[in-house]
């Protein structure tokens, strides 16, 4: 029996340890995104409460398990009771769940969102099953399996979960065997194109020379996207095991992990990790008597957008300049320092363990033909349950947003897909299949999975310009049509926003972003111009409505909207007047307010402070110039 | 496994075609004239693919392929200039015209304005096609031109940056700039100095170099590589802006250092316009330094240059023609006993004039009192310095070396080409050590930087002799290892690298050659060299330095670098010259007899007389500039520049190289061959009735090897293979003063060394001012920080009869308690080093 398999079995007693608890054990997410919403001050002061209370538990901190709109949450699992999720916690929340759990024992069924339980007995009764809850139960945890179960700063709770058995699967297959198997279960490339990763590894592997690379791309550099973060927070080992899966596969004996500096917390874990991992013989010389050596450096990215694109990461890497190049030569025949390279990203890399473990065809049950397997999507936006999910490959649109994201609050609009290289879809698409070929065929892409969602409140028009300017700003430089072209649709777009819109700016932006999408060097230019060329697609109309009435039907587009009062509805609560930087608005209490439109900037906080206290209701609403001219000319 | 083919077979534009294999489609087009436009690709440099001009169609590929990045395969089907990517290539140059100001590129009015516009203008005026200084050489403009833009549909973005004007010789307006990243890949992948770099993203992103730095804190050579390939504007030589295009270009021999690079003069009308590295695989490899790029043409081209001969009369200059002037000199010199008659020349001559300037003391004036002003530079070196010419090997052989030892070597101006292939060697895995106390470019690049204190050069130099002597290596090392200290231990970890390294050489600089011990360490350098098997390369700052030895432009040596007291030599000479040869004086030192003597007639041949003592009682003063200070000279002839004249050069390694006659000489000057012989002539002596510069050669032939084809002389290195020797005045060792108290600064005086014709180049040079020291001493930060000074303070230096101000400089990494001086007229104190006090001069 070798160190790991010891390893392993003293892992799995303790897991068992920790699962039979004779005490009470209090799980917090405390991930980015738990931390975000207050998981660290709830943290704070649960432990409080057990030192003053002097109660015994202990306090597990997990990753994220999804559902970002319930953060922080808080699980309890009582000695021989399922766990219970308690979701939007506080500390008085905290306060209050704990007293009657941990002294009364009751679960506080009001409170809990769900439990883990097989099913519901006396004690959870009244409480659903957490993966029964509606945004839950569509999906399928395949890479996020663990994400939320175990203390990802522990080896011990990853090898009790059957980690390091792919690696240890693929040693003895073989690297031969391991590539058959990855292309048996039609893997394809996380990170947005859809590559076939086997075919990748196979031009890597038949590449001359001794010496390859392995890159795991963590770049994750889409506005709106966090699912490599919470992945690499929540369960960094089944990352770091693919990697020695894929570098194991293609012969390198040198990984990298490119990770943005923006995320500190994901750094720390993996950097535990992998010393834990060099602890136990995972990394370094001859690992677990393979032969394979293997070892992983960490290197942080600046956050350039642009270095999420294979060559300009390579670049970064050899400490030049983040700047794409031509291809070929391809990475995986030259790539980092002129050796082949393989860049594959977080979540593809997640996904090998779980290939490994259980094989091609238990894989292949999940999607469909020509799109296997599971993708994790950020879903955000005006949506009603956001979060982190994953969803195998095939699912329409409608069952995403709808079912698990619980749809929208006012009229859906759209949703963008793939970040801001994706495209914006319209009602029409939500039946489309969410797969790499359906989403290209619609004008958008899948990318690394960003997925936000608009309803009526958004303008696109203003949704084109925000990433059209994003994408302009991150252009490295290089290439014209990138730089100057892109500067050329955002500063089309903002006129249009700005209702200067000329006719002939629709023929020009549509000729334009083809020229940028063929014309440009790297991925980021050619799918730059995708958010217009979509909006321009399928939303036409609301297009033409700026340029030709000067209107903003979403009434977003500050130059093209007033605000007013309604007089009817306002209860002169004076919070607006609080809140208005520029003093427009005023009127003694009790009584409807005056707005004077000349002193107004249009920032929208009184409009928002307004919706948000139910109170008042809509009494501050935002009104296309358009409608204001029709009023006054009755 | 079946042997891949060299070549591939092609079809570009229906035309199969054969071409090697590893080309890239864009050289095959142009192996086969086929033209593909391009903005940002360029032959030496790697390919970029940011201009997208070069897109083409191939069957079977996505989209539009760059034609610079991608290479041929078998079989690939290419179409070059179909109709869509013809379009989608005017709408990517429209993209870029829209961040370019000069519109009017495609203006309708162009013609109209070329006619209108088409006055002399010194500065840039912001309408018309002016505006831009490279109207009519601007590879924007051939694009535009073959792709019949017409108008633009976009904005023009005017970036608004500001036209950086502060540094020397270039101009940078980076509103003009594309950003095709040439200038940048030729700083970081030919130059290998790293200074330019892309900045900043998306349409902010712009070139310069990193952190904000000024090009001179950034470490720029000034070499105007990056100016050499911009396409557009953007980046302009200050002194060409205006020129517009050269007619002809010749290819000569820059004569402003001991290089020797070739240069490519560009020419119009009879005026040298600009100077361009020539492609030139011995010597500068397509490479210049700032004076070779930029300091020619400022140079040959200033308005005072001499242009008509005068006399001096009483203060006031008096024009007269050439015949006057012959008269007047033959009259004179017929006047002039032999050993009161001295002739200096410089020795940045060719070797036609040296050989004309020695056979016309020794046969019109029967003097021996002919020498350079080498000598003065060198000093008691000067014999040291020729032994090891003695041993040089050739620049190449950098490229075969596993370990480069630089001593007292400076790269950043002059011999800027070396610093060049040094940083090539560095790149291959060779390894670089520079010996010397002053910090450098070098020390940056270097592996081991060894600081001696500039009077323990010598003493360095011997430890290393004496750690690389033949005893076995075990027994150096442990002897070495015993004693105590860091730079002992350096040193045997040098010793150790040179004794294992494969055909090492040592470059030696001219930092240290005016101190006190330069022979000991010239010596030294010797010794290290035969120990180690190590080739040596000295690396003159005279250009024709060799050549002058070689002429015989010195009393002890004749033609051929005989030694004049060979009795035979002399005779079979003055057979041949048909004339009587002065002997030398055997127990004289040469210096004795020309320098610091009072002489009847002195003859300047590019050397201009330092200020202070008067030398002579008539002065012939033969230069391209007039002498800085007024009745010195008694009779002024003027002379043609290296651009002027025809003739030969030998470099540093021993090439002989053409110097080529690329304009006539301003107004009536003449070569300095030509002079000479009218007055030789004028005073009924035989053997000058040269016609033209091959005769001249045809003549030395028949005393030098390696002479005789004038028109592709042999340009093969050699070592100096000379008989005779120099002799020189060896200083007393003065012996160690000791001093009552240690002095606060010691000082190191070297004297200008960018000289031409005895002219430092800033005298005639603007730019040169602001980059080459002169008249400054440079202060280590400690100290100026002491004293309270600052870059640019004036100081007083002072020791016991003799006090000078000079500008501060203050330089990282220099050792506390040192000063650097370097003076124009090497004043020079003895002992150099010299304990001084300085202090900050009173406002």
């Amino acid at each position: 029996m070798n160190s790991l398999q010891k390893a392993k079995q003293e892992a799995r007693r303790k897991w068992d340890l920790l699962k039979n608890s004779k005490i009470p054990i209090i799980y917090m997410g405390t991930a980015t995104c738990g931390r975000a919403a207050g998981a660290l001050e709830v943290l704070e002061s649960v432990k409080k409460i057990l030192r003053e209370k002097r109660l015994k538990a202990k306090i597990v901190q997990v990753g994220c398990i999804g559902p970002c709109y319930l953060e922080p949450l808080m699980d309890i699992t009582m000695p021989g009771r399922p766990r219970i999720s308690y979701a939007n916690v506080n500390s008085e929340k905290a306060k209050k769940i704990i007293e009657s759990l941990l002294i009364k024992n009751d679960p506080q069924t009001k409170l809990a969102v769900g439990h883990f339980g097989d099913e519901s007995d006396e004690f959870t009764n009244g409480i659903p099953r957490f993966f029964d809850l509606p945004m839950l139960k569509p999906q399928e945890r395949v890479v996020l399996r663990n994400c939320g179960f175990i203390d990802p700063q522990q080896i011990d709770h990853y090898l009790a979960n059957d980690g390091y058995l792919g690696i240890i699967n693929a040693f003895h297959k073989g690297w031969q065997k391991v590539i058959c198997e990855v292309q048996e279960a039609g893997l394809r490339g996380r990170g947005g194109a859809g590559f076939p990763t086997f075919k990748k590894w196979q031009i890597c592997r038949s590449s001359p020379g001794k010496t390859k690379y392995l890159i795991c791309n963590a770049d994750e550099g889409d506005p709106g996207a966090f699912m490599n973060r919470s992945l690499l927070e929540g369960d960094p080992h089944s990352v770091l095991e693919g990697m020695l899966i894929a570098a194991y596969a293609i012969g390198a004996s040198q990984g990298y992990i490119y990770i943005r500096a923006e995320y500190p917390l994901a750094i720390a874990r993996l950097k535990r990790a992998i010393s834990q991992m060099r602890e136990y013989g995972l990394l370094g010389k001859n690992i677990q008597k393979s032969g394979f050596d293997f070892d992983i450096v960490i290197k942080e990215g600046a956050g350039a957008f642009v270095c999420g694109e294979e060559t300009a990461l390579i670049s970064s890497i050899e400490g030049k300049r983040g700047m794409p190049k031509s291809r070929p030569p391809f990475p995986a025949v030259a790539g980092l320092h002129g050796k082949p390279t393989i860049i594959n990203n977080v979540e593809t890399l997640g996904t090998l363990p779980n290939i490994l473990r259980n094989g091609a065809t238990w894989y292949k049950q999940f999607g469909t033909q020509g799109n296997h397997g599971t993708k994790t999507f950020s879903l955000v936006g005006k949506i009603r349950r956001s979060g982190l999910i994953e969803v195998p490959l095939g699912m329409t649109l409608r069952q995403i947003i709808f079912d698990i994201g619980g749809g929208t609050r006012k009229p859906f609009k759209a949703v963008q897909t793939g970040g801001p290289s994706g495209g914006c879809l319209s009602e029409e698409f939500l039946d489309t299949p969410v797969n790499y070929e359906s989403l290209t065929a619609a004008g958008s892409i899948m990318g690394s999975g960003g997925l936000i969602v608009m309803d009526e409140d958004t303008c696109v028009v203003d949704v084109a310009h925000y990433f059209l300017d994003f994408t302009q700003q991150e252009s490295c430089g290089k290439c014209s049509p990138c730089r100057v072209g892109t500067r050329h649709l955002v500063e089309i777009l903002e006129r249009i926003t700005k209702g200067q819109g000329r006719p002939e700016d629709l023929s020009k932006l549509q000729t334009l972003g083809e020229t940028i999408k063929r014309g440009s060097l790297c991925g980021l230019g050619q799918t730059a111009p995708n958010p217009v060329l979509t909006t321009l697609r399928y939303f036409r109309p609301e297009y033409l409505l700026h340029i030709k009435e000067k209107y903003c039907p979403a009434a977003v587009c500050r130059e093209l909207v007033e605000y007013r009062v309604v007089p009817g509805k306002c209860t002169g609560c004076q919070r607006c007047v609080s809140v208005c930087p520029t003093g427009a608005i005023t009127g003694p209490r009790a009584e409807p307010h005056n707005l004077d439109p000349t002193k107004c900037i249009k920032c929208r906080a009184c409009y928002e402070i307004c919706r948000f206290d139910a109170i008042a209701g809509d009494a501050i609403v935002i009104r296309s110039r358009r409608e204001v001219a029709d009023e006054q000319t009755q | 496994m079946s042997k891949r083919s060299k070549t591939v077979k092609i079809t570009m534009d229906n035309k199969v075609l054969q071409v090697k294999r590893k080309l890239t489609i864009l050289q095959a087009a142009e192996c086969n004239g086929i033209y593909i436009p391009t903005l940002c690709a360029h032959e030496a440099l790697t390919p970029f693919g940011g201009c997208r001009m070069c897109i083409v169609e191939v069957e079977g590929m996505r989209g539009f392929p760059t034609a610079c990045t991608t290479p041929v395969e078998e079989g690939m089907v290419i179409r070059t200039h179909t109709a869509q990517v013809q379009n989608e290539r005017r709408e990517i140059l429209q993209l870029i015209l829209s961040e370019h100001t000069s519109s009017c590129l495609i203006c309708g009015q162009k013609d109209e304005c070329r006619e209108y516009m088409g006055t002399i203008r010194k500065a840039g005026v912001i309408t018309g096609c002016r505006y831009c200084p490279n109207d009519g050489q601007c590879e924007l403009q051939d694009v535009v031109e073959y792709l019949g833009l017409k108008e633009i549909d976009y904005p023009i973005y005017y970036r608004q940056l500001r036209v950086e004007k502060e540094d020397p010789f270039y101009d940078r307006d980076y509103n003009l700039c594309i950003l095709c990243g040439r200038c940048i890949r030729m700083c970081q992948e030919i130059r290998m100095a790293d200074v330019l770099a892309f900045k900043q993203r998306g349409r902010q992103t712009v070139i310069g170099p990193a952190y904000n730095r000024t090009h001179w804190q950034a470490g720029c050579e000034f070499c105007g590589a990056c100016v050499s390939v911009c396409p557009t504007g953007a980046l302009s030589e200050k002194a060409r802006k205006w020129e517009g295009k050269a007619e002809r270009e010749e290819v000569t021999t820059c004569s402003l250092c001991g290089v020797g690079c070739q240069v490519r003069l560009l020419i119009k009308g009879e005026k040298v316009i600009g100077s361009l590295p020539a492609e030139d695989p011995l010597v500068n490899d397509g490479q210049l330094c700032v004076k070779g790029r930029f300091c020619v043409t400022e140079l040959v081209n200033n308005h005072r240059r001499l242009r008509k001969p005068y006399r001096t009369q009483n203060g006031a200059e008096l024009q007269i023609s050439w015949e006057q002037a012959i008269e007047l000199a033959a009259k004179k010199l017929s006047d002039c006993p032999a050993e009161r008659f001295g002739l200096l020349v410089s020795p940045n001559c060719t070797n036609e004039d040296l050989y004309v300037a020695q056979k016309f003391a020794r046969v019109v004036m029967g003097s021996v009192n002919i020498d350079t002003t080498a000598r003065k530079f060198y000093g008691p070196g000067f014999n040291a310095y020729l032994n090891l010419m003695r041993m040089s090997v050739p620049l190449a052989d950098l490229s075969k070396a596993s370990l480069i030892l630089c001593v007292g070597l400076d790269t950043r101006f002059g011999r800027s080409v070396v610093g060049v292939q040094l940083r090539k060697a560095i790149g291959r895995g060779a390894k670089v050590i520079t010996i010397n106390p002053r910090n450098n470019n070098l020390t940056m690049i270097a592996e081991k930087w060894l600081q001696p204190a500039p009077d323990e050069m010598v003493h360095l130099l011997r430890s290393l002799v004496k750690l690389t002597e033949k005893k076995g290596r075990r027994t150096m090392m442990s002897a070495s290892r015993r004693k105590r200290g860091d730079l002992a231990d350096e040193l045997s970890q040098v010793a150790e690298m040179l004794g294992e390294a494969c055909s090492p050489v040592i470059l030696v600089g001219s930092e240290f050659l005016q101190r006190r011990e330069s022979p000991q360490i010239l010596e030294a350098i010797g010794k290290l060299a035969r120990n180690t098997c190590a080739g040596v390369l000295p690396l003159p700052a005279q250009s024709n330095l060799y050549g002058s030895v070689l002429m015989g432009a010195y009393p002890e040596l004749l033609p051929g670098g005989f030694s004049s007291t060979d009795k035979g030599r002399a005779d079979d000479l003055s057979e041949r010259w048909s004339a009587d040869i002065p002997t030398f004086p055997s127990r004289r030192s040469a210096e004795a007899l020309l320098w610091g003597r009072k002489l009847k007639v002195l003859y300047l041949i590019g050397v201009v007389p330092p200020n202070r003592e008067p030398h002579s009682d008539f002065t012939i003063f033969q230069n391209i500039y007039p002498s800085g200070s007024p009745g010195q000279a008694d009779l002024v002839l003027p002379a043609a520049a290296f651009t002027e004249t025809d003739g030969t050069s030998i470099n540093g390694e021993g090439r002989i190289q053409r110097v080529r006659k690329a304009v006539h000489p301003p107004g009536e000057a003449l070569p300095d061959w030509e002079i000479l012989c009218r007055i030789a002539r004028k005073l009924g002596k035989k053997g000058f009735d040269f016609g033209n510069v091959r005769q001249i050669h045809k003549e030395i032939s028949r005393f030098v090897a390696g002479f005789g084809n004038f028109a592709k002389p042999r340009r093969k290195a050699s070592p100096l293979l000379i008989e005779g020797e120099l002799r020189v005045v060896r200083r007393k060792s003065a012996g160690k003063k000791r001093a009552d108290k240690k002095p606060p600064f010691m000082m190191n005086v070297s004297t200008v060394e960018h000289i031409y014709r005895g002219f430092p180049l800033t005298d005639w040079v603007e730019g040169a001012r602001m980059l080459f020291a002169e008249e400054t001493v440079d202060v280590s930060p400690e100290d100026a920080k002491k004293l309270g000074i600052s870059t640019g303070d004036e100081v007083v230096v002072s020791w016991e009869h003799f006090q000078k101000s000079l500008l501060a400089r203050i330089v990282s990494g220099q050792q506390r308690g040192m000063l650097y001086a370097t003076l124009r007229n090497g004043e020079f104190i003895e002992p150099n080093p010299h304990p001084v006090i300085m202090r900050k001069k009173d406002v």
